[in-house]
């Protein structure tokens, strides 16, 4: 579906009202094949391999031919939103709304712009100082910084295409909540001299604003972040729903139940200290949390050993390393990994 | 004769940082321009400039974009040559 949008893009000059026809035609044809895809799955299972119903090896196939389509659909869709969302939004705008901000107020407003920004980690370090020397305070930063690449839209589009849209709010909301809180902590503990030193040395220019986009340039950057995110990722999703395929057919249900459930009070924090030195994109992690949870793993467990995976990555630790003194990374990474432990029990405590 | 324009591709060496430094490149290869084109991965180069999001592409000293991997189309348009 991609593929066929952009060679036609590429043939024909790119005149407004082609961008929208285009746009329209894909969307249209992507949720005919979204509403037919359960039926189109068993078709292929049952009838045409020939599998027998029950078995663990049909029951593994029908999940893949089902999820691999369903999730890329999605994600496909969201990200192009997402992308023309995001045209609005850059980091330099951020800052500017940002500056001279109190805390609490600037905690809320800089993780929910965390969301809305692009984020890179190879951006962390010049987005850390110019938004310290812009005079936003620490703690404010650090809500930019957790919620940025924590709340992505990959993350809420696989959560909510697997496990319904409950879930992927609860995610966000708690996601935001432990950006808001932690950016707060860290800023009343006043730990501003374990900056490094030269950063508050820094000039830093006030950066220019964005020529003005028209639609088509938004259009075209949504289709831009389809071709660099999904292309990007779409093997992790594949491979990640394979495992979690083979999972669904053949780990008996309720195996990780006894060291995964809910009963077990040190599976929380086990599960947090485990995603601390792994790092994944959401793509690949997700797939795999939903047959851990299809065998009985308890939801908030699951859920930290995500949010950890993803919130605290070592190589952007590394990256910060040159503007941030180790005690200061070593609080942030207790502080957010606290926050977590906190969401993980109170999951398996409501859910 | 009018002064060398300057080109300076800005990011702390990451992937994304390098193919953009590579499309720039390209056109200004393709195009034959005469221009000085500059890869420059320093953190004050950026704050001077006030750039936040890498990789980012300055032309005689002004941001024209930043925070992506422009096409080569594009950054043809931003030379004025498209």
């Amino acid at each position: 579906m991609t593929t066929l949008a952009s060679t036609a893009t590429i043939a024909l000059r790119p005149t407004r009202r082609r961008g929208w026809a285009l746009t329209a035609v894909a969307f249209g044809t992507a949720v005919l094949f979204y509403t037919q895809l359960q039926r189109l799955a068993a078709f292929l299972t049952y009838d045409l391999a020939g599998l027998a119903r029950g078995s663990r090896l049909s029951s593994a196939v029908e999940f893949f031919v089902f999820e691999v389509p369903k999730v890329l659909l999605l994600l496909t869709a969201v990200v192009f939103a997402v992308g023309v969302l995001r045209s609005f939004f850059t980091p330099e705008r951020a800052r500017q709304l940002l500056a001279g901000r109190r805390e609490a107020s600037g905690n809320v407003l800089a993780a929910i712009f965390g969301i809305a920004t692009p984020f890179c980690s190879c951006s962390a370090v010049p987005l850390f100082i110019g938004f310290v020397t812009a005079g936003i305070p620490l703690g404010v930063t650090f809500s930019f910084l957790i919620s940025a690449p924590m709340v992505n839209e990959v993350a809420l589009v696989l959560l909510f295409g697997l496990f319904g849209w409950r879930v992927a709010a609860l995610y966000l909301g708690t996601g935001l909540a432990i950006a808001i809180v932690a950016g707060w902590v860290i800023g009343r503990l006043k730990l501003e001299r374990h900056v490094e030193p030269w950063v508050w040395q820094v000039q830093s220019g006030s950066g220019t604003t964005a020529a003005q986009k028209t639609w088509t340039d938004r259009l075209t950057d949504g289709r831009a972040a389809i071709r660099e995110i999904v292309g990007k990722v779409w093997l992790y999703v594949v491979i990640g729903i394979a495992v979690g395929a083979g999972i669904h057919g053949y780990v008996p249900t309720n195996f990780m139940a006894s060291f995964m459930g809910r009963d077990a009070w040190w599976a929380v924090p086990l599960a947090v200290l485990l995603g601390v030195p792994m790092y994944s994109n959401a793509a690949g992690i997700i797939p795999v949390v939903q047959a851990l949870l299809g065998k009985g793993a308890a939801l908030g467990t699951v859920l930290a050993f995500m949010m950890s995976v993803i919130a605290l990555s070592l190589p952007e630790m590394i990256i910060l390393r040159k503007v941030l003194r180790p005690a200061l990374i070593a609080t942030f990474v207790a502080v957010v990994a606290a926050g977590i432990l906190a969401v993980g029990y109170l999951f398996n405590a409501v859910m | 004769m009018p002064p060398q324009r300057k080109i300076e591709v800005l990011g702390p060496g990451c992937t994304r940082c390098k193919e953009t430094f590579r499309v720039v490149q390209h056109v200004v290869e393709q195009e034959g321009l005469d221009v000085e084109l500059v890869k420059d991965e320093s953190i004050e180069r950026m704050m001077a400039l006030g750039l936040l999001a890498t990789p980012g592409v300055v032309i005689d000293g002004k941001v024209v974009v930043s925070g992506r991997i422009p096409k080569a189309e594009e950054v043809r348009r931003l030379l004025g040559i498209a």
